[in-house]
């Protein structure tokens, strides 16, 4: 356990990891038969009245005044063109409309890993959607007609729709000027080609590897793109005041970033930009970095004043903002006839889309995470970003592990069946324990991921009988998958955060980070409750406001728990010094003989107690009369200090990343041999969370993760036709309902402690996203003995390889 | 060409002018500022707009304000009685059956309505009483567990 | 949305005369829920938007002449679907009406509505084309009224002739002992559009098999479809065999296209399937289903 000091460790909390498994009827406790600590009780979202209410408020809730101008993108209807002109004459003379801006009027680039992006498109378009002018207009009435009356002249031109063709030397060129793009040191973009960032692996000796294997085997996945599809669109409102500062109202997982983006982009002061973000509906990564945001700024600082929203409309939300990357995985594993690994050589063919600034650096994390959660000797990874002419490839929960497990998960089964071993075997004798090297050279913490494969399969009664079909042409199967994943971060994101008491013995607690739902807010609230010893019911904890609140990298990468939570319960512990220094002065006692404790301070040697409410902002008085103390504020952050680089030729470094957090899904399914239709059955999870602070929520993650990843496995796909999307809605890019949800889950919490998490907890809201498809895809492999290497795994793809299977 | 209509929306009376274009989600918003109903897609696909309109539950994206004349509508904002929550609000919290919020209100809407008529529904004629209502975060797992709560409560105090 | 005026005619004459104004100025206006999706999306412009839901009998359902059954054309999927006169002796129409989206848009879409949108994929045109439906119009030349399938004219296209508007829908009196399945594959399980389906129709009557059958497709062609040879084999055959070929028969007559939704082949050997599921299930409910076949191949 960390001994940093001001975040206090429990080494009573390591909970004896035996079976977990619980009756999914009863994991929703009663929070009044909690124990004495809050921290491992399931205390009730600290929001959660506000949500059911309707008082919650989101971006689109605001209330702005009639003033409020409706803002609209003219968007490109080509996937590839040069901007021959655009005349937006007749716009600018319709009454109503108010601003008419271009990309002529905010050429910077901007970009979180690689500045490859315009806020409005300049001299090309390189998707369909592409921003190439916006209005802003008294209402959305005005703005609509206001876009039809701009004329824009494209001269189209070849496009590329595939990241393998996009790499190699016959595609054209989607970015000419890629070499000069600045990025960050630990990408590496290939001028001259639509490779945007290259991240290699080449560890141990190849020929060695594939002669000691018994079996070789190659095959080919491919992931399309899909989206997130949050329930809330982006939406964000922009004003610039008489003074010239801006404040934008935005549905954004990345307060922090967004002002620090947007300020560099249109050259202004971080100070000059103020980002306030409310209750969020829902991001999965498409409301990280920037997307939309620059344009309703751009509008707002030539709307005189008045404020500017910009709301993506559902259609606009499939293809707009952010889309997960599309994959072509080429797999190659080498393995003993006892099932062991000797080589993998592996190739990742991303399809960025036309921007990659994100992406770029999921490519990176599916490089250095590129064997899956195994150890392999011999190892050779090349993970390719590749510009195409697509909607843009951005972070989705799992960050590039959800694409790239779905191939990896399937080889090693494939592999184990036709080595006549048990897969989850397998997966066991290769998976990775503490003290393995990974394919990066950095050596494995330690992790829960065995115990994880163990319950899951034992979950799922992987060893026993298949139990009967429901019905003819029916008949079922299980599989299982395995998964691990970092934080993909530059190697200095930071936390922090302050803790305001006040004259009712309430403590408030400002952070960065943003509540999208995952429960960040009531997570905080326990640690600061425990951290300063006060009750749950008195502490708050703020939204953000860039002008208030502490900084905060992202709201990604499932981070929030484990950094911020660090900077909370070291603010929460130099709150608790500063109050007991005054009590102890005051009392003449010393310091080690107090405690608070349900926000009374006792002291263990006298007896005394005062209620926090007495002293956290008046201080005490003396014996002599004289007063100690004042107002208190605890503060606090965090950063890892221990990532290093990694070679670009290698890629080996001592520690490629802060930690992994591991864990596996087992699926029981159902098929219809006639239909191809799936049921779902049951999915269970198990994650390594280090240590659950709030244990329910912990499950809820599992559910809401491995119904999203089901989701994604069997119906979804964004159909690009020559980049041209054919189902951006609800009507034709279906997502899983609640008839579809699995009939069963079962959630399993194993707790291998994290020595730098606050009290051990690890990250997992990514997570169980990560296995299910290629669980499920096993599973309909051991029900029909069929393969299948491309999602969606739809009804109708069922039956053409159930036809072919049997023709 | 505006309309006049009078309605009742959570038990209050409202005469509103409307616009013949304008849905009923447009107006609940942005003329009575109720902003616990949601716009999620405007096609009537997603549910997040649900309201009920004289008892029954309707995606109120798919009506427009000048056929409320006359009609009682409940939003999200008149679930609860004075500060008594719904059993299914209180159930919610309970199950922990939210997580981002933004589907809750159309979905306790549609819930609300399905306890209205069948006060002991079993699980499948839950999930297809909700499947209008799409959730991206929880899985709908807890949201189900809630409803039954909901029911066993309700069964309980009707004795 | 493109703004548009919101009108209540008075009576039928107004508002066939509303509707008779050329090139789309005006449009019929029940449930909404495929006309304001068209708006928003641009693809129709509409200047006003004419409410037939509240003209006498739109919203009725009652019993007509010669034990006919009238269901008003602003009936909407869940009035129909409850009313006990429906599930009493129409229950194929039912099952039709109860499949389609989710409860709320149910309490928004209409009977008549879902004609007259004419998609190919509707989900009471299977039902309607096996209960061999009458529809009846109203215009500037008065009533007339049409088969069904004469109603369905192509994708999206209906027989309306300017100015004229669907008032009601007229099923004849449901044969003694009738009984139907409404089977329909969607994407997800429950509440997408038909990817394709298949009603079942069957009652008894003087033939060799000792029932009469009506099977249509939907989503498998420009409009709804009858599959008169298997009709037609099933009256004479019925055996385990008959059922087989019959369900083959029936994918035969279906003419599907590929499109982002499914292929045609898979929408072909689905009508199959679903066809032979549903051709069994009849024979359960009839009681005439021969087990002794069972376990045998598809």
């Amino acid at each position: 356990m960390s001994q940093e000091s001001g975040v206090r460790s429990q080494e009573s909390e390591i909970r004896n990891p035996k079976s977990e498994i619980r009756n999914p009827k009863s994991e929703i406790r009663n929070p009044k038969s909690a124990k004495h600590s809050i921290i491992g009780a399931s205390p009730h979202r600290i929001e959660g009245r506000a949500k059911v209410t309707g008082a919650a408020t989101y971006v689109d809730d605001l209330q702005f005044g009639p003033n409020l101008l409706c803002g609209a993108l003219k968007r490109s209807p080509i996937p590839h063109g040069i901007i021959k002109s655009i005349d937006v004459s007749r716009a600018r003379a319709l009454p109503g409309v108010r601003v008419v801006v271009t990309g002529q009027d905010f050429p910077g680039f901007t970009g979180l890993y690689l500045k490859d992006r315009r806020i409005f498109a300049l001299d090309r378009v390189r998707f369909v959607g592409e921003p190439v002018a916006a209005v802003a207009a008294d209402s959305p009435e005005i703005a609509a007609q206001a876009l039809e009356l701009i004329d824009v002249d494209y001269e189209p031109l070849p496009g590329v729709f595939d990241p393998e063709f996009g790499a190699s030397p016959e595609a054209p060129l989607v970015h000419p000027d890629l070499g000069q793009y600045e990025c960050v040191p630990f990408i590496f973009p290939q001028p001259g080609t639509n490779i945007s960032n290259w991240f290699k692996v080449r560890k141990g000796d190849m020929a060695q590897g594939w002669a000691e294997a018994d079996l070789v085997y190659e095959h080919r996945y491919r992931v399309p793109h899909v989206q997130h599809v949050p329930l809330e669109t982006h939406v964000c409102v922009a004003q610039q005041d008489v003074n010239g500062k801006i404040t934008l109202w935005s549905s954004s997982q990345s307060p922090f970033a967004q002002r620090n983006l947007i300020a560099q982009a249109l050259h202004i002061n971080h100070s000059k930009l103020r980002v306030i973000t409310p209750y969020v509906g829902g991001g999965f990564g498409s409301k990280a970095g920037v997307s939309m945001e620059g344009a309703a700024v751009g509008l707002a600082m030539h709307a005189k004043g008045r404020p500017v929203k910009l709301r993506m409309t559902r259609e606009e939300e499939f293809y707009t903002t952010f889309v997960r990357q599309g994959l072509v995985a080429h797999v190659k594993m080498g393995m003993t006839q006892d099932g062991r690994i000797t080589a993998m050589e592996n190739r990742f063919y991303w399809d960025g889309g036309a921007s990659t600034e994100y992406g770029v650096n999921i490519t990176r994390a599916a490089g250095y995470s590129g064997t899956g959660p195994y150890f392999v000797p011999n190892i050779h990874v090349d993970s390719y970003c590749v510009y195409t002419n697509h909607p843009i490839g951005g972070p989705m929960r799992g960050f590039g592990m959800a694409e790239m497990h779905f191939g990896i998960e399937q080889h090693i089964d494939q592999m184990a069946h036709q080595l006549g071993l048990d897969p989850v075997q397998v997966r066991l004798k290769n998976c990775l324990k503490e003290g393995d090297e990974t394919l990066t050279g950095m050596i494995m913490h330690p992790t829960g991921l065995s115990e994880c494969i163990r319950k899951a399969a034992e979950a799922i009664c992987w060893d026993e009988p298949q139990t009967l079909p429901s019905g003819p042409h029916k008949t079922r199967g299980k599989g299982l998958a395995c998964m691990w994943k970092a934080p993909a971060m530059p190697p200095n994101p930071g936390s922090s955060a302050t803790i305001r008491l006040s004259e009712d013995g309430a403590a408030t607690v400002s952070i960065g980070g943003v509540d999208l739902g995952q429960g960040a807010l009531t997570v905080m609230a326990q640690l600061a409750a425990e951290g300063l010893g006060i009750k749950i019911e008195d502490v708050r904890v703020n939204t953000v406001d860039t002008d208030y609140s502490p900084y905060e990298w992202q709201t990604v990468a499932s981070r929030l728990t484990w950094s911020m939570g660090n900077a909370v319960l070291m603010a929460a512990d130099d709150a608790r010094t500063k109050i007991l220094r005054t009590v102890a002065d005051a009392w003449g006692e010393d310091i080690d003989d107090l405690d608070i404790i349900e926000g009374q301070v006792v002291s263990y040697k006298t007896e005394e107690a005062i209620p926090l409410r007495d002293m956290v902002i008046y201080g005490l008085q003396r014996p002599d009369g004289t007063w100690t103390g004042g107002p208190v504020v605890g503060e606090g952050r965090f950063m890892p200090e221990y990532v290093t680089p990694l070679d670009p030729e290698t890629g080996q470094g001592p520690r490629a990343v802060v930690h992994f957090t591991t864990g596996a899904q087992a699926v029981e399914v159902e098929v219809d041999t006639e239909t191809g239709e799936l049921q779902v059955l049951k999915i269970a999870s198990a994650f390594d969370v280090g240590h659950a602070i709030n244990p329910e929520m912990v499950k809820a993650q599992m559910e809401g993760g491995a119904v999203q990843g089901m989701s994604t496995a069997l119906l979804e796909q964004l159909i690009l036709d020559q980049g041209i999307p054919r189902n951006p809605n609800f009507t034709d890019y279906r997502i899983a309902t609640a008839v579809d949800a699995p009939l069963a889950t079962e959630n399993i919490i194993v707790e291998v402690p994290q020595d730098d998490g606050p009290f051990g907890a690890r990250g997992v809201g990514e997570h169980p996203m990560v296995p299910t498809a290629p669980a499920i895809a096993n599973a309909v492999y051991h029900a029909v003995g069929m393969r299948l290497d491309s999602m969606p795994i739809t009804s109708q793809k069922v039956w053409e390889g159930l036809a072919k299977h049997t023709s | 060409m505006n309309h006049t209509i009078h309605f009742k929306v959570n038990g209050e009376r409202y005469d509103l002018s409307v616009p013949g274009h304008h849905t009923l989600l447009q107006v609940l918003r942005e003329q009575l500022v109720l902003t616990g109903t949601k716009n999620g897609c405007e096609a009537g696909e997603c549910g997040a707009c649900a309201v009920l309109m004289n008892g029954e539950p309707v995606n109120s994206c798919m009506v427009l304000a000048a056929e409320a004349d006359g009609a009682e509508i409940v939003t999200i904002e008149g679930l609860a009685h004075d500060s008594q929550l719904d059993p299914l609000q209180d159930a919610f919290i309970e199950a922990g059956a939210i997580q981002c919020g933004f589907c809750t209100p159309g979905v306790l809407v549609n819930a609300r309505a399905l306890l209205n008529r069948n006060s002991d529904p079993s699980e499948p004629e839950i999930r297809e009483a909700l499947v209008g209502n799409l959730c991206r975060c929880t899985g709908y797992i807890r949201i189900i567990e809630a409803v039954k709560m909901a029911a066993r409560a309700g069964k309980e105090v009707a004795g | 949305m493109r703004p548009f005026d919101y009108i209540i005619p008075k009576d039928h004459a107004e508002a066939s005369a509303l509707l008779a104004e050329g090139s789309g100025a005006a449009r019929a206006f029940q449930g909404g829920t495929d006309l304001l999706i068209r708006v928003r999306g641009g693809f129709i412009r509409p200047e006003r938007v004419v409410d037939l839901k509240r003209l006498p009998g739109m919203q009725e359902i009652r019993l007509g002449k010669d034990g006919w059954l009238v269901i008003g054309a602003a009936c909407t999927m869940n009035q129909v679907a409850i009313h006990p006169l429906v599930r009493e002796r129409y229950d194929l129409l039912a099952q039709g009406t109860a499949s389609v989206a989710s409860y709320q848009l149910r309490n928004r879409a209409t009977i008549g509505g879902n004609c007259c949108n004419a998609s190919p994929a509707a989900d009471t045109a299977p039902p309607l084309f096996c209960l061999d439906t009458i529809v009846e119009l109203y215009g500037p030349g008065g009533v007339r009224r049409l088969p069904i399938a004469d109603f369905y004219v192509g994708p999206g296209r209906t027989a309306l002739q300017r100015g004229e508007f669907l008032t009601s829908i007229h099923l004849p009196p449901s044969p003694t002992g009738a009984q139907g399945v409404y089977n329909k594959l969607g994407r997800t399980k429950v509440g997408d559009i038909a990817v394709m389906s298949v009603a079942v129709y069957a009652w008894p009557a003087a033939t060799q098999s000792g029932l009469t059958w009506r099977i249509a497709l939907g989503a498998v062609g420009p409009t709804p479809l009858r599959a008169p040879e298997a009709e037609t084999a099933l009256a004479a055959d019925i055996s385990p065999a008959g059922v087989v070929a019959a369900a083959q028969l029936a994918a035969g007559a279906s003419r599907p296209i590929d499109d982002i939704r499914a292929s045609a082949a898979y929408r072909r050997d689905m009508v199959r399937v679903l066809a032979r599921r549903g051709i069994e299930k009849v024979l359960d409910l009839t009681g005439l289903r021969d087990l002794s076949g069972l376990g045998g191949a598809a």
